[in-house]
């Protein structure tokens, strides 16, 4: 291969190199300013990935829909249909596919299907993931947040803990995690277990 | 300081075996070989250091600097990587050494990552850890071409293997095929096929003789879609194929340890055969629960033509060694697998006799090349086949014991034996 070809097979790739996660910002952002925001109520736990550092999985409330079809498989896309009640987000419906609604989605993923059985009396529900569970923290931030939430919950010094997830046209960001209106981070500053 | 060899060169020139003239070309032999070798240290070391201050930085991004402000956050995610990209272009612009074009590139690899990485966590991207993988292994593949850099082959070839455990083996990846990873390998051998033509006695060259048909071992698991013995028959399958590739004229005449197929298709047919000699697999997985599954059995079937190929390539076309018994374990036991479906004693009896051929085969083998390795291989095979047959027969503790007795003579006895015969013709040779 001659010397400019090289050359300017680099320059292309070096190109999509920076435009692949530029791209993924310049989606973040528009999310963050066009799109609306709800309040997930949720609780953190603490993992850690091996690149991109400790972050806190986050377990909504928004977890599981009556369902009547039995086809879900797990790993499947759910589409989550959300409405807006007070600022806070409320389960409007779930579906396989897209569906015309007046309200936003997010696509989750389907974890269980519990299904009523003789012993289990309960309707037959689907369990499903919202796609924005990953809140990256500060390694030393990390596991303080998840032991002050758990070690407080009982004592109801901790009324709301909430995500505050910015949805657009599908896509979500999640923005912050606040615990009785703070920001987590500055909570875990102010209340180290 | 004077080395080992000089020392030798020393004496065999004092006892006149050589000649002052041969010293001198000895001397010039080696010094021209040397002549390269400073270069290669500086590449593997500049690579390490690359390799080390890519990882530094994604660790160090991965602390999560809070007190930053996004937008310098989204700096950081991008300096790593204009910078990598500069010194990628610089050592191709200006032409540099391989030392300059090899730590770059790995330099360059980390940083496509940590800048990925950091735009991740800014932003709470929730992307599970096996499309992070892809995404950053993908973008980093191109450069392997462009810069034909053996590093990247190598670092591209592991993050894809950890890529297809991740997405093939992972919590919700029941019905998950890492194709990816398939379509990343594939594009990868062009570049390492280039490096078997041209730089066959490399040690790299070996490493990838042994990384490429590990990476595949390790995934194929991840390609099965039931739960039913098929993996098995896959895994045979997969092995017979590298056990082939390596009696290929081109692998088999190079030194063993350079012939990662060969020993892998070995030990790989032998481990799975020792497992499927318990009674309980075959009654447990192949009877009670087969389950047909088009994906996989597509895959046996292009594995089974490729090892049968091979064979043909190997004893018809090279010519160059007699078939092995180890060449052709994969079509034995696909026969046994297609058997078990109705009866299962059969194939169960056979393949523990096929191991114990298997195992006699590669005495005879050690025996007749004075091979201490392949001798002591056969018998280890024989004892760990009598090792597994101690927890699921009914036999008699003395019998037991009189085997292993008898295996332990074995041992002492053959390599008796064949240390005595290498003395007598050494000393045929001598006289």
């Amino acid at each position: 291969m001659k010397k400019i070809y090289i050359l300017i097979a680099f320059c292309v790739l070096a190109l999509i190199q920076i435009f692949i996660p530029a791209q993924m910002v310049l989606s973040q952002e528009t999310v963050l300013e066009k799109g609306k925001a709800y309040k997930f109520i949720t609780r953190p736990i603490d993992p850690n990935d091996p690149f991109r550092g400790k972050y806190i999985t986050l377990r909504y409330e928004i977890n599981s829909f009556r369902t009547i079809d039995t086809t879900w498989q797990r790993g499947d896309d759910v589409y989550v249909y959300i409405k807006d009640s007070l600022g806070f987000a409320k389960l409007d419906t779930i579906s396989k596919q897209k569906i015309v609604r007046d309200t936003d989605y997010v696509i989750g993923k389907a974890t269980w299907l519990n299904r009523k059985t003789e012993w289990n009396k309960r309707p037959t529900h689907l369990n499903f993931d919202l796609p924005f569970n990953r809140f990256y923290m500060n390694e030393n931030k990390a596991k303080p947040a998840e032991d002050v939430v758990r070690l407080r919950r009982n004592d109801s010094t901790i009324k709301r803990v909430y995500g505050l997830v910015h949805i657009k046209d599908g896509t979500s960001v999640l923005k912050d995690v606040f615990i009785n209106d703070i920001s987590i981070k500055e909570y875990v500053e102010q209340n180290r277990p | 300081m004077i080395s080992k060899f000089q020392k030798e060169i020393q004496l065999l020139l004092d006892n006149q075996v050589i000649n002052q003239e041969t010293v001198k070309r000895i001397e010039t032999f080696y010094a021209s070989r040397n002549e390269e070798k400073p270069n290669r240290l500086f590449t593997i070391f500049g690579v390490i250091g690359a390799t080390l201050v890519g990882l530094g930085i994604i660790l160090i991004l991965a602390h999560n600097w809070d007190n930053f402000s996004k937008s310098i956050k989204t700096v950081l995610a991008f300096a790593p990587l204009l910078i990598g990209q500069f010194f990628v272009g610089y050592s191709l612009f200006k032409a540099k050494a391989k030392s300059w074009v090899e730590a770059s590139g790995a330099f360059l690899f980390f940083a496509v990552g940590s800048s990925i990485g950091l735009v991740s966590q800014i932003y709470n991207i929730p992307g599970d850890l096996s499309s992070y993988l892809l995404t950053w292994t993908l973008l980093c593949i191109p450069l392997v071409y462009i810069l034909k850099s053996n590093t990247l082959v190598f670092l591209c070839l592991v993050f894809a293997t950890y890529y297809g455990c991740n997405y093939g083996y992972g919590y919700f990846s029941s019905s998950h095929t890492p194709w990816w990873y398939l379509l990343m390998v594939i594009t990868l051998i062009p570049q390492y096929f280039q490096l078997i033509k041209s730089k066959k006695d490399f040690n790299f060259t070996s490493i990838c003789n042994w990384l490429f048909p590990l990476s595949l071992v390790i995934v194929l698991g991840a390609f099965t879609e039931t739960n039913s013995g098929f993996g098995f028959l896959m895994y045979i399958l997969l092995f017979g194929v590298f056990y082939n590739i390596g009696k290929l004229k081109f692998f088999y005449n190079q030194k063993l340890r350079r012939n990662g197929y060969l020993i892998i298709g070995s030990l790989g047919t032998v481990i799975t055969l020792l497992i499927t000699s318990f009674k309980w697999i075959w009654n447990d997985i192949f009877r009670s629960e087969f389950i047909f599954n088009p994906q996989e059995a597509a895959i046996a079937v292009l594995l089974f033509v490729s090892a049968s190929l091979l064979v043909y390539r190997t004893t018809q076309k090279e010519k160059n060694n007699d078939l092995s018994l180890f060449q052709i374990v994969f079509f034995v036991f696909a026969l046994l697998f297609s058997v078990a479906q109705k009866d299962e004693v059969i194939p169960l009896v056979l393949i523990n006799v096929l191991l114990l051929v298997l195992g006699v085969n590669a005495i005879k083998i050690g025996a007749d090349r004075f091979h201490f390795g392949i001798l002591n291989y056969g018998l280890l095979i024989i004892t760990a086949l009598i090792v597994c047959r101690f927890f699921d027969t009914d036999m008699s503790f003395v019998l037991r014991g009189l085997l292993f007795v008898s295996v332990g003579v074995g041992f002492f006895a053959t390599n008796y034996m064949m240390l005595q015969k290498q003395k007598k013709t050494t000393k045929s040779i001598s006289k």
